[in-house]
């Protein structure tokens, strides 16, 4: 079976975050990663400090 | 309870259940009743997504794991984030342009008929063996508690899921999920505002930080590379990834949520939603467990915090014993807490070494108070055939009980009522819309139209409702089989993410190659675990690597022209 091709609202779709700092789909996934290192820091700060 | 609490629980719970019939009343369309039509915002996929994953246990023991294990437990989400980035990039895009149903319709379009129906039967064994346990696991524990007869509350909250989710579909399940995730995190939040008031007057955040440090509850990273240990950084960074990868991307209780976005735009923000904030989600429960731990340094615990443990014990062990276990573990604790007093008012008048020396003797006071409670296990153990206290479940519910207010007290039980059930709506969902897509439209109907699938599909919900509630009924009977559904869980997602790896990034791999490989991969799995003792956090990794090692095997054996093992691209 062959797929369905991509139209191009499909990919303007793929493109389009519609948040206002971050315009592309690069920069929310940047973001979450460095959430998620903060967080380990902190974690890892949080270890250290009071064990 | 009082009648305040119980007007609070079944208000909540049947106002909830009542909306989410009318709001999706007249559903008859195979896409809104199983797809939502493809309307749902993605704050509502958000909310969804992290209902359908938290189920009432992750309420009512994650704060035990915290009072008893510390923090370390949150190292198993660190695979959240990088796992719902990939499902966001590559698997998402791909269910929402092959517009399918559920994602092992995909697997028939990309490989065959078999690798469906076997992704989908992989699914329904495992979600459907675990159905009871998302309504017996808590039942069982507020039961205890408070004494209501177990078969009533299964088969009453069991009910109560069928009527709306049979009633509403896909609708109901996100319309609903977004008031009782409402109603969880205001009882949690709640209950930790309630709890840092009632920690003693002069003992500081700081205090408080560094006293349940000093008892090792803040050690939240862990970087031991021995995989022996279960829940360590790279445990949770690599096979939580897989973990999560597996259970986000494959389950279609998960990709049920988000594939009813408007757009992918939705799906995926509804998705980085929850790796945002899954980690403090969890994290902030855990603490809560820390600082029960920390407020019954200044208040006597209980020996056990499972009554009906406690019960066995004083009905089955010689009376003298269990008074000399409970006078033995007070006193340890008195100790504890006069040492404790101690440190605090030295660290206040900046004496470090007798601050140190207070702690040393609170923290062995500690040590003896807990080497008791575990004579106190070994005793039950010996007692009632290798019967665990399984405390972890009892502390958060006994704290509630014995320090929270009437009103507070419903609220609580209401938000395990609510975790309980949204997360079990979305399990009948899935397994309701895979019986009907992947089985009785594939199989036995192909030319059904719509209003009958939709009826299939209402009728397969209920009866995985009446499976569901019939198991909870008779778990009590194997009280090992939660402990076998979990391990189920891991051992079976690694093969399912495995033909979806192969499916998305391996395109010279055909149908053939895939299905025998998965087999294969499915029982190497299941040898190493009953001959290795490594975590089960591994074993997603494993099955998910073998599966597409031996695919890629195959079909250099089978070759790709052939019809029996055909490559289709995606």
């Amino acid at each position: 079976m062959k797929p369905p091709a991509a139209t191009e609202s499909s990919a303007r779709e793929t493109e389009e975050t519609g948040l206002p700092f971050f315009r592309s789909w690069k920069s929310v996934y940047l973001f979450v990663l460095g959430s998620f290192v903060l967080w380990v820091a902190l974690l890892i700060v949080l270890t250290k400090f009071f064990s | 309870m009082s009648a305040l609490d119980f007007v609070v629980l079944i208000g909540s719970m049947l106002g909830i259940a009542i909306y989410g019939i009318w709001r999706t009343r007249g559903r008859r369309n195979l896409n809104a009743y199983l797809r939502g039509d493809g309307q749902t915002p993605w704050f509502a996929i958000g909310l969804s997504v992290m209902a359908t994953q938290a189920s009432a246990i992750t309420f009512l023991s994650t704060p035990g794991q915290g009072y008893l294990g510390g923090l370390g437990f949150v190292q198993i989400y660190f695979g959240v984030p990088v796992a719902l980035i990939i499902i966001a990039i590559f698997f998402l895009p791909i269910f929402r342009r092959w517009n399918v149903y559920t994602a092992y319709e995909f697997l028939g379009r990309r490989f065959d008929g078999k690798t469906r129906l076997l992704g989908a039967a992989l699914f329904l064994v495992q979600r459907g063996l675990g159905a009871g346990l998302t309504i017996y696991a808590p039942a069982i524990v507020l039961t205890t508690v408070f004494g209501w007869p177990l078969n009533l509350t299964i088969i009453c909250s069991g009910l109560l899921v069928i009527i709306y989710t049979v009633a509403g579909g896909s609708d109901a399940v996100t319309v609903t999920q977004k008031y009782q995730i409402g109603i969880i995190f205001a009882g949690m939040v709640t209950a930790f505002c309630l709890l840092l008031a009632k920690l003693p007057a002069g003992l500081n955040f700081t205090d408080t930080l560094a006293l349940a440090g000093g008892f090792q509850k803040l050690n939240a990273v862990n970087f031991s590379t021995d995989i022996h240990e279960r829940y360590t950084f790279w445990s949770g960074l690599l096979g939580g990834t897989f973990l999560m990868l597996s259970y986000f991307g494959t389950d279609q209780s998960q990709v049920q949520r988000y594939i009813s976005g408007a757009s992918l735009r939705e799906g995926r923000l509804g998705l980085m939603f929850n790796a945002v904030c899954k980690i403090p989600m969890q994290f902030s429960i855990l603490l809560l467990g820390v600082l029960i731990f920390v407020f019954y340094q200044f208040e006597q615990p209980p020996l056990l915090f499972n009554p009906a443990s406690h019960q066995y014990l004083a009905q089955h062990v010689g009376s003298g014993q269990l008074e000399a276990l409970e006078s033995g573990f007070q006193k340890t604790h008195n100790q504890a807490r006069q040492q404790i007093e101690n440190w605090l008012d030295a660290r206040h008048n900046g004496d470090e070494a007798g601050a140190k020396t207070a702690f040393a003797a609170a923290a062995a006071a500690q040590q003896q108070g807990e080497a008791i409670r575990a004579q106190a296990e070994n005793t039950l153990a010996a007692a009632n055939s290798g019967t665990t206290a399984n405390d972890a479940d009892y502390v958060f519910i006994t704290f509630i009980l014995q320090q929270l207010p009437h009103g507070v007290i419903g609220l609580l039980v209401a938000a395990f009522f609510a975790a309980a059930l949204s997360s079990k709506s979305a399990e009948l969902n899935a397994l309701g819309s895979t019986t009907t897509i992947d089985f009785y439209r594939h199989l036995i109907k192909r030319d059904a139209t719509d209003a009958k699938c939709v009826a299939a599909s209402k009728w397969f919900t209920a009866f995985w409702g009446l499976v569901a509630i019939g198991f909870a009924l008779y778990a009590h009977l194997a009280e090992n089989l939660i402990q076998a559904v979990n391990i189920l869980g891991s051992i079976f997602y690694g093969v399912m993410l495995g033909l979806f790896v192969v499916a998305f990034f391996i395109r010279r791999v055909g149908g053939t190659a895939v299905f025998w490989a998965a087999l294969a991969a499915q029982s190497l799995v299941f040898v190493l675990y009953f001959n290795l003792t490594i975590s089960y956090l591994w074993y997603p990794l494993v099955g998910c690597a073998a599966c597409v090692f031996f695919s890629l095997m195959l079909q250099a054996i089978l070759g790709g022209n052939s019809e029996m093992n055909k490559v289709r691209t995606i």
